[in-house]
């Protein structure tokens, strides 16, 4: 594989894994929150 | 122009990475996933369409049917075509649904509802839910039961995205509607415009997993991997069963209903979650465990529900997959007694006890492509794991069943204390030893019913079409 080739591959490797660390994040830190009203109330 | 998302055209290159692909399956399960999200804007629905509540839980009815059967049917195309036209196909259906769904919304005629999130957002479902597994156990032959306890995670991760989404989303649209009071619905612009934007959404990220997903080339195999390693593991073959073959095979009925079995018990709790907490803790009448507690501890069981579909799927890459299911069958059959017994006496008992229970059952769905590798091989796994999510929609059914068949017989919702769960978590339990037995009588399957050795190479998208034909 080229240096070009690798440099895409790096590239869409940290995006892929962005967008699912971004959406998983998001739906856990919701859950968290309200997880957290079973010890709160 | 679909040929250009044919397996042939999907081959990686050398050099590509093999860890582009969970991301790519995951960008799938995380968009299907919202299946389990559809209890948000249910009562929204049932004040637009002015219908009962059985009319419109009848659309999540034909969706879950609509994956068993689509994945059952649609296995050996899956397999055939390969991964990224099947992401591909489940997008177009998926978003289709929502879109169709949308339209049903805005004309007020429930059947396009039907038709378009139950039929063919569940043929989305299905075929989505199996197009990454056979490719990731290809591209993950040393850790399996990680790769695609990844990907299926994310089926449990879907819900817990689209859940507050959709809250968020409505509140957008229809500014009157508040999500925080149970007796709030949103308008039906507002429905329209969630479904349409929740079809487009979705559409656009299943787009990313299309792009990356790729099939290791003919013989390719991992830095290090020796595959004597993992064939030298109890029941873990080196030959290939065919789809067709693989249902003839007296282990594929008793992994069927090992499945079966941990599903039921599972869906017994996870359906029945915020009433029983609060029906456990109920003394003369009255519950200490308040309705925004008891939505905490729905909230919980999904983490557990996630978390155990990664972390139990990888152990059972390190502990092999029949010791991994007698752990969650035998000590799921001890956690459901002692739930029975004495969940009443403290609450952080009985939280305990639950997520511990669904992290087993997460567990059970994710762990069950790794297991099929292990005894069928990777030749048409995938078609192999469609045929075996029929048990899902058995299960889907009985489990309820079950438990709202004990709990009708013992009072009504509201009145109900521990006692009168017992019934039916015994009932689990013994489920749950059906499904051990079952595990424990699992043997490798008989050579007569093994591809032959030239089958298993070479050309796979002809020997699939060869298996199809017999």
């Amino acid at each position: 594989m080229s240096d070009d080739g690798r440099h895409g591959q790096q590239a869409r490797l940290w995006i892929s894994w962005l967008v699912v660390a971004v959406l998983l994040g998001y739906g856990v830190v919701q859950t968290v929150i309200t997880a957290a009203k079973l010890f709160t109330h | 122009m679909l040929s250009a998302l044919d397996r042939r055209h999907t081959v990686a290159p050398p050099g590509y990475s093999r860890w582009l692909i969970p991301p790519a399956a995951l960008a799938i399960h995380l968009c299907i996933g919202q299946v389990y999200a559809t209890s948000v804007y249910k009562n929204s629905l049932i004040a637009h369409f002015d219908a009962s509540q059985t009319a419109i839980g009848v659309i999540f009815s034909i969706a879950i049917v609509m994956l068993g059967l689509s994945a059952a049917v649609a296995g050996t195309w899956v397999e055939a075509n390969g991964p990224r036209k099947a992401m591909f196909v489940s997008a177009c259906f998926w978003a289709a649904g929502f879109l169709v769904g949308s339209l049903g919304i805005a004309t007020k005629q429930l059947w396009l509802l039907y038709v378009g999130y139950g039929l063919l957002g569940g043929i989305g479902l299905g075929v989505g839910y199996i197009s990454p597994v056979s490719t990731l156990i290809k591209w993950f032959p040393d850790r399996p039961g990680l790769a695609t306890g990844l990907a299926i995670m994310g089926f449990g991760g879907g819900a817990m995205v689209a859940s507050p989404l959709s809250r968020q989303l409505l509140s957008f649209y229809d500014p009157a509607y508040d999500p925080s009071n149970a007796g709030s619905t949103a308008s039906g612009s507002a429905l329209v415009w969630l479904f349409v934007t929740l079809g487009l959404g979705y559409f656009v990220i299943m787009m990313f997993g299309v792009a990356n997903v790729r099939v290791p080339a003919e013989g390719w195999r991992p830095d290090g991997f020796d595959p004597a390693s993992v064939a030298a593991k109890p029941l873990v073959t080196t030959a290939n069963v065919s789809a067709a073959n693989a249902v003839k095979t007296r282990s594929f009925w008793l992994l069927w209903v090992v499945l079966f079995c941990n599903v039921t018990a599972g869906i017994g709790i996870l359906e029945q979650a915020s009433p029983m907490i609060q029906d456990f803790f109920r003394d003369n009448g009255t519950s200490a465990v308040t309705v925004a507690a008891a939505g905490g501890f729905v909230g919980l069981l999904s983490l557990f529900n996630m978390a155990g579909r990664f972390v139990w799927s990888s152990t059972s890459d390190v502990i092999g997959r029949k010791p991994i299911y007698l752990v969650y069958l035998g000590v799921g059959m001890v956690l459901y007694a002692l739930l029975a017994l004495v969940g009443q006496t403290a609450t952080a008992l009985f939280v305990l006890l639950a997520c511990v229970i669904l992290s087993f059952y997460g567990g059970g769905f994710a762990t069950v492509p790794a297991y099929l590798r292990d005894l069928f091989g990777t030749y048409q796994v995938g078609a192999i794991h469609g045929r075996l999510l029929t048990a899902w929609s058995a299960a889907g059914i009985a489990g309820p069943l079950i438990v709202n068949g004990f709990l009708d017989a013992q009072g009504e919702p509201g009145t109900l204390t521990a006692a009168a769960y017992r019934p039916a978590l015994f009932t689990m339990v013994g489920v749950l030893a059906v499904g051990f037995v079952a595990n424990l009588l699992v043997r490798p399957v008989p050579q007569r019913y093994h591809e032959p050795a030239r089958g298993q190479s070479a050309d796979e998208d002809t020997a699939v079409e060869r298996s199809g034909t017999r």
